[in-house]
């Protein structure tokens, strides 16, 4: 490096000076770090290099044994001639020129704009540097390897250097080696094998400090193989005299334990005895019980013994940390042994009420709620008391003011609760309803999580409310940084780009205020959570389906739909998170299996569809494109109960609007299904006669559709195709009969073609579709006589090579038409769906008076129709007050009213309370003025659609069989892909402590498994073994042969170097290996010592080994 | 357990990487600048406790055996002293409240090394940092909560290295004093 960077200075000085660079050559020039030896102790040096960065070739004249300190002054063509000013010894000019970190992290800061460049740079110099036989200067490189790395900068390659850097017997020096390690492997990380050695005898070494770094980093790089090898020399640590070394030695071998359970074995027995020792170090029992509740809660029944100890430590430890995990211990303990709940009450009762830790008190809550105390009601004052407590505390810190963690741990712990105790966790509603309202986002979702939970009929209007008042206000929010999101969202942590002050002292921040914002994550949360909550118990806690379809209106609109419809699938490649469903759709769909399920509102369903539809036709604003996820659901609902739209024509023109190529196939192919649906409506009316404007008005509307249809025939997906072409060519039929139809004059009364008023209406009759079970397809019994691999026609291929050859027949336009106009001997008269027949009408369907502020979260067109319809729906009624004037039944009171209060009241705004006339404990909780009596239970006519399945019912075995499948598959799902940073401890589960002889079934299939592997990687050791052993007898055979002509495998580079002689790798090789053999011989004491920097000189040649083949041998110049 | 610690500053740059399960350089750095979004959004007065970010969302919510679900990482714990983020990914074995008093004795111990630490401090002893860390964390396990032993295991290990004494921008010059040790930490 040294080298170089003089060389580069100065290329840089006299840039204007010298001639041949035409162009300014940059700083910074890279020349092999090679050249530097020449300078270190051998001759003078005078030789071309070419400069890796530019390309210029450089010369270099080493000239230290000069006096003078002047620059050359010849400048030859092409050449940069540099005289070294002065003589420098190797060690002072490397420490003089390698650039250190500081350097680095100085350099990065001065190379503002061009960090990219500056860091390819830093990381070639690295590279070389690394590679070098200076320990000082290797160090130093991986220490800036390592900082880079956390930029992001990939330092796998040097995993080999790592290891050198490791066995530097200089303890700063293999600090950096061990913190490369930690920082940089993977379990994939081949030189881990030739790690075990250095660990182990690093393990074992004298000085305390230098033996924890092993232990450290054994964590990180830890596999079974080498936990197996390691754990000899661990054991023994156990007792060092250094509690530092004890303790860390124990969560070591914890982590040991996790990848290899074999370590618990001897490693238990000797944790305990340190666990039970009394005259232990505090922090080393601290750490012990760390560890031991790591292990509690995947095998408790082992920690049952130790109970006592544990109890001890509790009542008397001073440690908040360690009494933390004891209390989480226990909580896992006393479902296993109730008798220890007793004994913790007392302690634990003690501590909440005098603790000043915070975190310890609600620790205590969280245990007793956990542990099942609350529960274990065997003398009711005791758990009373307590139970109160609790509660009580856990509100008062959501109460708190100014401390949002407390909220947050204390939604934490209700979440908890309201898995075993819902009603403990119900009392506490009002609380919980604010936290929604939070501004903290972690704060909201926890809340959020909380109000699933405790759903009911009573509140689910009321909360549904507040959300969907969150989403409406946090709308145009997003529309606006919806542009900014982006910039902050890929912020790329390449170097320091600070102008901020760095020097400011480290002090807590609450952060500068900002706007809250919702993110579309959040919101996507939110909308499903809102249909996860109404759709529950399959429509149970839903009273009030008007008000549904409503807000599912209204979600569609608010739903963010940018970026579900553009991100969807660039999220959805990255990572198939959850949130990649087009929650638009999802939406969509719940208005669908209303739709479906329930036939009461089906009617009101379609109109909401039909009108969703048409506004967006006639907006041109709007925001929703032919892709937005919700029309597929939307287009299907109209199509399906095309007879309860109100304006048929204007669905059509909207569906034919959306139905272009753009949109993507998924959504047309709904689409295309529509159009015939409705088309089939309009034009198929059999009672009206065939009048001359009917038969334009038809031939006009089938002109349109075939006209939509017919770019699509050419659609690149097959299933578009099929469906345009189909119906185009069904369309054409339909328009060419309704040509050849004459129209009925005053004389002669003349029917609509057949084919449109029954042939094609029949295509859509018959069965009502309802919805279908999960996993009811795979009850359909197969037929016993259904073969599917019998051919269904055995002479097809004769039957194809006849189409082939025969003529094509045009087939005479008279049989068709017969065939057409002949009426199906069944046809249903009209495709008007049962529901409409049996439904109740929809006008009766009752609504709930609860949401009286829904102008808060609805937008203002779906409240003035609400409003509309309410008054519509009461206008017969004598007790309905109606807030305008003009509705023409307005009470005298109405009047009064509104002369005292001004005309600014709004009777409708008026939160009125349900009013609960019937049932058990119905009380009086009305404010405001009860509007209408609600007729009572009337909702309980709105009858809900089970999902169909086949058999006797869901209890069916087969049916279980498929849902338990379908489960299976969920559950297994996770153990295959685990989730990022997860540390994987499933193995110690079934590992028992006790290790008695008898082993498990369980336990010996992992012996066996674990004893394969072994084998496995004994094998793998014993052929990397041989191979280096080969290597090594080429080696010493070669340099038997001549000894000045060494023969070394040359290593094997990414860029091919120029064999011009001028390669002084092999030099640098031999020179290498001598070094070691003088070392070996001076310290002949050190045995390790010589096998190590063997090792590392085999490494390379192990590499080539396995990697590819090449000319082994190459002589030296 | 701790499955991570992270340190960056206000631009999202890291100071201190730890994961205690090996992990792809490059889905690390996802995972940093996510959180970083996350951490930069917060409005004032929010608590110290991250929304799962969606690297680590997609499998966190899935309700699986609990047993799993103690496995996985679904607690992230941040907190902002002046120019630096400090957050902690673990697992919900780990008590919330006593994360952030974990986050408080780093720092402290941090500031007892250096005296009176900057964001400079880190920057260029990014290796202190780690010795500092590895003294109160080993393998995703808490070994050591008290301060004085924290300061002393680094101690132990050598002399920590001063900030250079002629960095800073535009030769601002950093040997002023800062004054006053921590004043504003609300004590918990």
């Amino acid at each position: 490096m040294g080298l170089k960077e003089v060389v580069c200075r100065i290329a840089t000085a006299r840039v204007n000076l010298v001639k041949p660079f035409r162009q300014p050559v940059r700083d910074n020039h890279v020349v092999p770090s090679s050249t530097r030896r020449g300078v270190g102790g051998g001759p003078h040096v005078k030789s071309r290099f070419t400069c890796d960065h530019c390309n210029r070739t450089l010369r270099i004249i080493c000239a230290f044994c000069y006096a003078t300190t002047n620059l050359s002054k010849s400048t030859q063509k092409g050449f940069v001639n540099v005289e070294f000013p002065n003589h420098v010894d190797r060690i002072s000019q490397s420490a003089r020129f390698e650039k250190s970190l500081y350097d680095l992290i100085r350099g990065l800061r001065n190379h503002k704009g061009n960090e990219k460049e500056y860091i390819q740079n830093s990381l070639k110099e690295c590279r070389a540097e690394i590679k070098g036989s200076d320990m000082d200067l290797k160090a130093t490189a991986l220490l800036k390897l390592v900082y880079l790395e956390m930029f992001g900068h990939d330092m796998s390659w040097a995993s080999f250097h790592v290891l050198e850097v490791m066995s530097s017997p200089k303890y700063l020096q293999k600090r950096v080696g061990y913190l490369g390690a930690v920082q940089s492997f993977r379990p994939d990380t081949e030189v881990l094998m030739l790690a075990t050695n250095l660990l182990k005898k690093d393990i074992t070494s004298t000085s305390a400090i230098n033996m924890s770094l092993p232990i450290i980093t054994l964590p990180h790089i830890i596999t079974p193989s080498l936990a197996l090898s390691v754990l000899s020399d661990l054991l023994p640590r156990l007792t060092h005299s250094h509690p530092t070394i004890r303790k860390k030695t124990i969560v070591t071998l914890y982590r040991l334990a996790l990848v290899y359970p074999e370590t618990l074995r001897p490693a238990w027995p000797k944790i305990k005895d340190r666990l039970m020792d009394e005259g232990e170090d505090p922090s080393v029992t601290a750490a012990i019980v760390n560890v031991v509740c790591e292990l509690g809660w995947r095998r408790p029944h082992d920690f049952l013994p130790l109970a006592p100890r544990l109890f001890e430590l509790l009542v008397d430890g001073g440690n908040n940390w360690m009494a933390i995990k004891l209390i989480k211990l226990f909580a896992t303990l006393t479902p296993l042994e109730p008798r220890l709940v007793k004994k913790l009450l007392p302690p634990l009762t003690n501590i909440i009420k005098t603790t000043p830790a915070m975190s310890l008190l609600y620790e205590c809550i969280n245990g007793i709620i956990q542990g099942g105390i609350l529960g274990s009601n065997d003398d009711s004052a005791d758990g009373e008391e307590i139970a109160t407590l609790c509660v009580s505390k856990l509100r008062g810190m959501i109460m708190v003011e100014g401390d949002p963690n407390l909220k947050y741990v204390a939604l934490l712990a209700f979440n908890k609760i309201v898995v075993t105790h819902p009603y403990l966790v119900a009392q506490q509603e009002d609380v919980i309803m604010e936290c929604i309202d939070s501004s903290d986002i972690s704060i909201r979702l926890r809340a959020l999580d909380l109000v699933v939970g405790m759903v009911s009929s009573e509140n689910l209007v009321s909360i549904v409310g507040r959300l969907m008042r969150q989403l409406r206000n946090a709308r145009s929010q997003t529309l606006e940084e919806a542009n900014e999101r982006p910039v902050s969202g890929v912020i790329e942590p390449i170097a320091d780009s600070d102008d901020e002050t760095p020097e400011v002292t480290i002090r807590p921040d609450r952060g500068a205020s900002q706007e809250p914002l919702l993110p579309d994550d959040y919101k996507i949360d939110v909308i499903s959570r809102i249909l996860e909550m109404c759709a529950s118990n399959n429509y149970g806690n839903l009273e009030d389906f008007d008000w549904y379809i409503d807000i599912l209106i209204q979600l569609i609109r608010s739903a963010p739909l940018a970026k579900s419809a553009s991100g969807a699938e660039e999220r959805g490649s990255r990572d198939n998170s959850s949130s990649s469903l087009d929650i638009s759709e999802k939406i969509g769909d719940e208005l669908r299996n209303v739709a479906v399920k329930v036939r009461a509102v089906r009617a009101s369903a379609t109109h909401a569809a039909e009108n969703f539809l048409i506004t967006m036709y006639n907006d041109n604003s709007s925001p929703f494109s032919p892709a937005t996820g919700a029309l597929k659901p939307l287009a299907w609902i109209v199509g399906e109960y095309a007879s309860s739209l109100e304006s048929p024509d204007g669905t059509l023109t909207a569906l034919l609007h959306i139905t272009r190529s753009s949109a993507p196939a998924e959504c047309i192919i709904l689409y295309l299904q529509a159009l015939p649906k409705i088309f089939a409506l309009v034009a198929g009316d059999d009672r009206a006669s065939w009048t001359p404007e009917r038969k334009t008005m038809s031939s006009l509307l089938m002109a349109r559709i075939i006209h939509a249809l017919e770019p699509l025939a050419m659609h690149p997906d097959l299933e578009v195709q099929e469906r345009a072409v189909e119906f185009a060519e069904l369309l054409k039929l339909a328009a060419e009969a309704s040509a050849g139809q004459d129209v009925s004059s005053d004389e002669v009364e003349q029917g609509a073609p057949l084919l449109l008023t029954q042939a094609i209406p029949s295509l859509f009759s018959g069965q009502e579709l309802n919805s279908v079970a999960i996993g009811a397809q795979r009850n359909v019994p197969i037929p016993a006589g259904l073969d599917l691999d019998e051919p269904i026609n055995a002479n097809l291929s004769s039957l194809l090579r006849a189409v082939d050859s025969a003529l094509f027949d045009e087939p005479d336009g008279d049989e068709f038409e017969t065939y057409y106009y002949r009426a199906p001997p069944s046809a249903p008269s009209v495709s008007e769906p049962a529901a409409n027949r049996l439904g109740g009408p929809s006008e009766e369907a009752v609504q709930s008076y609860q949401h009286g502020s829904e102008e808060s979260y609805l937008d203002p067109d779906i409240v003035a129709r609400r409003r509309a319809e309410r008054l519509e729906r009461n206008k017969d009624d004598p007790f309905y007050i109606a807030p305008v004037e003009s509705s023409g039944t307005s009470t005298p009171l109405h009047n009064i009213l509104q002369s005292n209060n001004g005309p600014d009241l709004d009777l409708d705004a008026i939160p009125i309370m349900q009013l609960k006339l019937d049932g058990p404990g119905s009380e009086m909780t009305g404010q405001g003025l009860p509007k209408k009596r609600k007729p009572p239970k009337a909702h309980q006519r709105i009858q809900v659609a089970a999902d169909e399945t086949l058999g006797s019912g869901s209890t069916t075995p087969k049916f279980d069989d498929s849902e338990n499948s379908f489960e299976g598959a969920q559950r297994a799902r996770p153990k295959g892909k685990q989730s990022l940073l997860q540390v994987d401890s499933s193995h110690i589960g079934a590992f028992s402590l006790e290790g008695d002889g008898s082993a498990t079934g369980i336990d010996f299939e992992r012996q066996q498994r674990e004893e394969a592997e072994m084998a496995k990687a004994m094998k793998e050791v014993d052929r990397l073994r041989l191979e280096m052993q080969r290597a090594n007898e080429r080696i010493q055979a070669a340099q038997g042969v001549s000894l000045e002509g060494t023969v070394v495998k040359k290593k094997t580079k990414k860029k091919a170097k120029p064999v011009e002689g001028e390669s002084v790798e092999p030099v640098k090789k031999k020179k290498a290996k001598k070094a070691v053999i003088d070392e070996g011989q001076g310290e002949a004491s050190n045995v390790a010592e010589v096998v190590k920097p063997k090792k590392k000189k085999k490494k390379p040649k192990v590499d080539q080994v396995n990697d590819q083949p090449e000319t082994l041998v190459q002589p030296n110049e | 357990m701790i499955n991570a610690v992270l340190v960056f500053n206000n631009a999202g740059q890291p100071r201190l990487t730890k994961f205690y399960t090996q992990l792809e350089t490059s889905v690390q750095q996802r995972l940093i600048s996510e959180i970083f979004t996350l951490v930069s959004n917060r409005p004032s007065g929010s608590c110290n406790f991250l929304p799962l970010p969606p690297l680590l969302a997609s499998s966190g919510t899935s309700h699986t055996s609990s047993s799993e679900h103690n496995d996985t990482p679904s607690l992230v714990t941040y907190r902002h002293y002046a120019t630096l983020y400090f957050i902690i990914i673990s697992t919900s074995t780990e008590s919330p409240l006593a994360l952030i008093d974990l986050i408080q004795v780093y720092v402290e111990a941090l500031d007892r090394l250096f005296e009176n630490v900057c964001e400079l401090d880190l920057i260029f002893n990014f290796e202190t940092l780690h010795t500092t860390l590895s003294e109160m964390i080993v393998g995703g396990v808490v070994i050591e909560t008290q301060l004085e032993k924290v300061v002393e295991g680094v101690k132990a290990q050598g002399k920590v290295a001063k900030r250079p004494v002629n960095e800073g921008r535009g030769g601002g010059g950093l040997g002023m004093s800062m004054g006053g040790n921590f004043v504003g930490w609300a004590g918990r």
